[in-house]
């Protein structure tokens, strides 16, 4: 940090005039080139946040996201700031943190019912009727009685209920999130980067670590560069109420298994090519492993009557433990003079049976020297997880894997959205983006039974996302 | 140290991708000027004017020849050479680039390289060859009436510091008066383009390493304005470790002590950015706190 202020750049200034004096004195004025002002001042094409390899330099990215679904479901507010620290020789540190809050409503699981539904979830104060004293969210605190099977002795619960031909939600949905990072990368020897990473968030309900390394080489004159990166997770579920018993009935008796756990490992590879000077391309393979507690604990999957299809139970949802995942990705940027195209392809497919595909085209274009804008669209389909039933028939056997989350189902999202860029000086930026969000699925799968024949079993979805940031280069 | 005679038959021209390269060697390095261009013979024509400015300006302000403006003017000292408009616009600009520079960047500094040889060697000169040669530099102790200049017994100068910059800036003026195609112009290391290519395209240079010639330590996108790269790649002194650059102070005429290996300096002319990278050397350690300071793009090697 310098103390005190130095005047900046009058060296600079002085050497730009004596040249420019002794070249007019010299020759004509060059056609077609920039005149001198506006060399310095134009911020055109990259930011200067090169500094070179004999610079050290520091980059903050600020940002503040909002997420609002329609329908007043989940709204979140997400503001990131990261800083990252470029030392001369390579090495470099960056260090960020997100916090958010989400709120709303959100599906609980269940199929919506010519009839009005009633929910129980645990209440907040476990063995303590003291600290209750309103509704909240829609909901309302009950005393239950004890039930057989279900109840041991009489308990505080809270009840919500969901009027007749309503798609079933929880309203009580409310939640804070805080999540730091740190990576360090630098070259060493002949490997051009390697690095490692770890990260944690924690919200009141789940806790997650992460930790990564990579490598990465540059061939071919740094037109190629191959990179592996070894990732893994661990996280840990702590569910409000406790680990509901998989496929039980869902009631709001405080559960006893308060924690279940959940690993990843997994890998990418990488390689990126310079194919010409306008076009670069970029393949990554991804595998993961994931194995432990995947289940949603709030979500449930309504057990339907055989004849009418009214809803008669609520069972807490199931998933498999393990989970495999292959992911391919293809990205192209065509740099094409006045507009930069960024076209993406990605296909995935894992052992739950899902297999999803994602388009995903920018445009960048610029607006005089100092703007740009970026329109984008998102294509993706997704086929539904083996084991996703929008609801489940009574008189059956139970399966022994059963979700209903719209996720895990067949849908197709699109998103379009722009991006307004205005670059303040070779050193900063600033920006804004806005996108819409539509998702639609099967809401009328055929062999729908009785009254679920007139209910729209994957309604629509969709949202708005605005992002507002700010980009700084500094020394 | 006559520079062999150069001809004609040194320049060559070739198809690389999009453009046409033609290669010359003038002022004792490769020069070359890119083309973006289909018309072989509109090349050729930029190429050859290219050359001949190169040409022209080595033979006006090289030292080692006794007919150059310099070598008259070395050769006249006190009694006085009367210069004409371009090299008095040439001293002029030096003048004030050592007012400029609180007297580091001197043209007159040339003598002390009757001490050094920078050949890689250990051989460093004894301190009294200095102090014996510091009496002969110092621009202030010239008489700068333009458009004459007296020099005093003894001394000389050097317009080797700004002559290959002020060429490129002249050869792409000549260049870009016969067709305003993207183009650029490189002369050993110091170089300029037109402007971007078409379609807004960058013009890739890349830095040469220290450490092996002809690695790379980095890549430049560059749409417009100029380039100059000052180091001691090739030309330093090495005795007990410490590394002499071939950048001399001419106050204590001895060699800049740590400054960078190789300094990369941006700017919208040649002149100024060779100019900044000579300052930057001179600045030693505190280059790159310079460099900032001024708010100069630029990238270094240590």
């Amino acid at each position: 940090m310098q103390l005190k202020k130095r005047r900046r750049g009058n060296v600079r200034k002085s050497l730009a005039r004596i040249s420019a004096g002794l070249l007019a004195a010299a020759l004509p004025p060059l056609a077609g080139q920039a005149a001198a002002q506006s060399y310095y001042d134009d911020a055109s094409g990259t930011r200067n946040n090169n500094f070179g390899p004999g610079f050290t330099y520091s980059q903050l990215d600020a940002a503040l996201l909002v997420y609002q679904e329609a329908g007043g479901r989940v709204g979140a507010i997400e503001p990131t700031a990261n800083l990252s620290m470029h030392a001369a020789d390579g090495r470099q540190l960056s260090i960020g943190g997100v916090a958010d809050s989400v709120s709303g409503a959100t599906p609980n699981g269940a199929v919506p019912s010519n009839l009005p539904q009633n929910f129980v979830t645990p209440i907040k104060a476990q063995g303590s009727s003291a600290s209750v004293t309103s509704a909240s969210g829609g909901s309302t605190i009950i005393k239950l009685p004890p039930t057989p099977g279900q109840l041991a002795t009489a308990a505080l619960g809270r009840q919500y209920t969901v009027p007749a031909n309503t798609l079933p939600m929880d309203k009580g949905f409310h939640d804070h999130r805080a999540a730091l990072n740190g990576a360090w990368a630098q070259p060493l020897g002949g490997i051009t980067e390697i690095g490692v990473g770890a990260g944690y968030s924690r919200e009141s309900d789940y806790q997650s670590i992460t930790a990564n390394t990579h490598l990465s080489q540059n061939f071919n004159a740094n037109n190629t560069t191959m990179s592996l990166s070894l990732n893994s997770e661990f996280d840990s579920s702590f569910p409000f109420g406790g680990i509901p018993t998989p496929l039980s009935v869902m009631n709001a008796q405080w559960k006893t298994q308060s924690t279940r756990d959940k690993t990843q490992l997994g890998f990418v590879l990488g390689l990126t090519q310079v194919m010409t000077r306008s076009w670069l391309t970029q393949f990554n393979y991804a595998f993961d492993q994931q194995s432990g507690y995947q289940n949603d604990p709030y979500r449930i999957v309504s057990v339907v009557d055989p004849a009418s299809g009214v809803p008669t139970q609520s069972l807490y949802e199931n998933r498999p433990q393990s989970r495999q995942s292959n992911s391919f990705y293809w990205d192209n940027k065509l740099d094409l003079g006045p507009t930069v195209t960024d076209l993406s392809l990605r296909y995935f497919t894992d052992s739950w049976g899902i297999k999803s595909v994602t388009a995903d085209l920018a445009e960048r274009l610029n607006l005089g020297s100092a703007f740009y804008v970026e329109p984008s669209a998102r294509y993706y389909h997704q086929s539904a997880a083996n084991f996703f039933h929008s609801y489940l028939v009574g008189g059956q056997a139970l399966p022994a894997y059963a979700t209903s989350d719209s996720r895990l189902g067949s849908f197709t999202g699109t998103t379009f959205g722009a991006k307004l860029g205005w670059i303040v000086s070779k050193r900063s930026e600033f920006y804004v983006k806005g996108e819409y969000y539509a998702q639609s699925g099967n809401s009328h799968p055929a062999g729908a039974i009785g009254q679920l024949k007139q209910q729209d079993l994957f309604p629509k979805t969709s949202a708005a996302i605005a992002f507002i940031g700010y980009s700084w280069d500094f020394h | 140290m006559q520079a062999a005679p150069e001809t004609e038959a040194s320049r060559r021209i070739t198809r690389l991708g999009p453009d046409y390269h033609v290669s010359f060697h003038a002022m004792a390095t490769p020069c070359e000027v890119r083309v973006e261009t289909s018309d072989a013979a509109l090349a050729e024509r930029i190429g050859i004017a290219v050359e001949a400015e190169a040409r022209r300006i080595e033979l006006k302000f090289s030292r080692y020849r006794v007919d150059s403006v310099v070598g008259r003017i070395n050769a006249a000292g006190h009694l006085g050479l009367v210069v004409d408009e371009e090299t008095s616009s040439l001293l002029e600009c030096a003048r004030q680039c050592f007012d400029a520079s609180d007297g580091m960047f001197d043209i007159t500094s040339g003598v002390l390289r009757r001490a050094w040889h920078f050949d890689g060697s250990d051989r460093l000169p004894g301190a009294q060859r200095i102090l014996d040669l510091l009496p002969l530099v110092g621009w202030p102790k010239v008489s700068w009436k333009p458009p004459e200049l007296k020099l005093p017994p003894g001394m000389e100068i050097d317009l080797g510091g700004l002559a290959k910059e002020y060429a490129v800036d002249r050869a792409l003026a000549e260049a870009l008066a016969i067709a305003p195609l993207p183009m650029l112009v490189n002369f050993g290391g110091d170089l300029r383009v037109s402007g971007p290519r078409s379609g807004g395209i960058p013009w890739n240079v890349a830095i040469e390493s220290v450490e092996k010639s002809g690695g790379m330590a980095g890549m430049l996108e560059l749409r417009e304005g100029a380039l100059a790269t000052s180091g001691d790649a090739r030309r330093f002194l090495l005795r007990d470790g410490v590394r002499y650059s071939h950048i001399l102070n001419p106050r204590t005429g001895w060699p800049v002590k740590d400054a960078p290996r190789s300094v990369t300096i941006a700017a919208y002319s040649c002149v100024e950015a060779g100019i900044t990278a000579t300052l930057a050397m001179l600045k030693g350690r505190r280059a790159e706190a310079f460099l900032k300071r001024e708010g100069i793009r630029a990238w270094c090697i240590r």
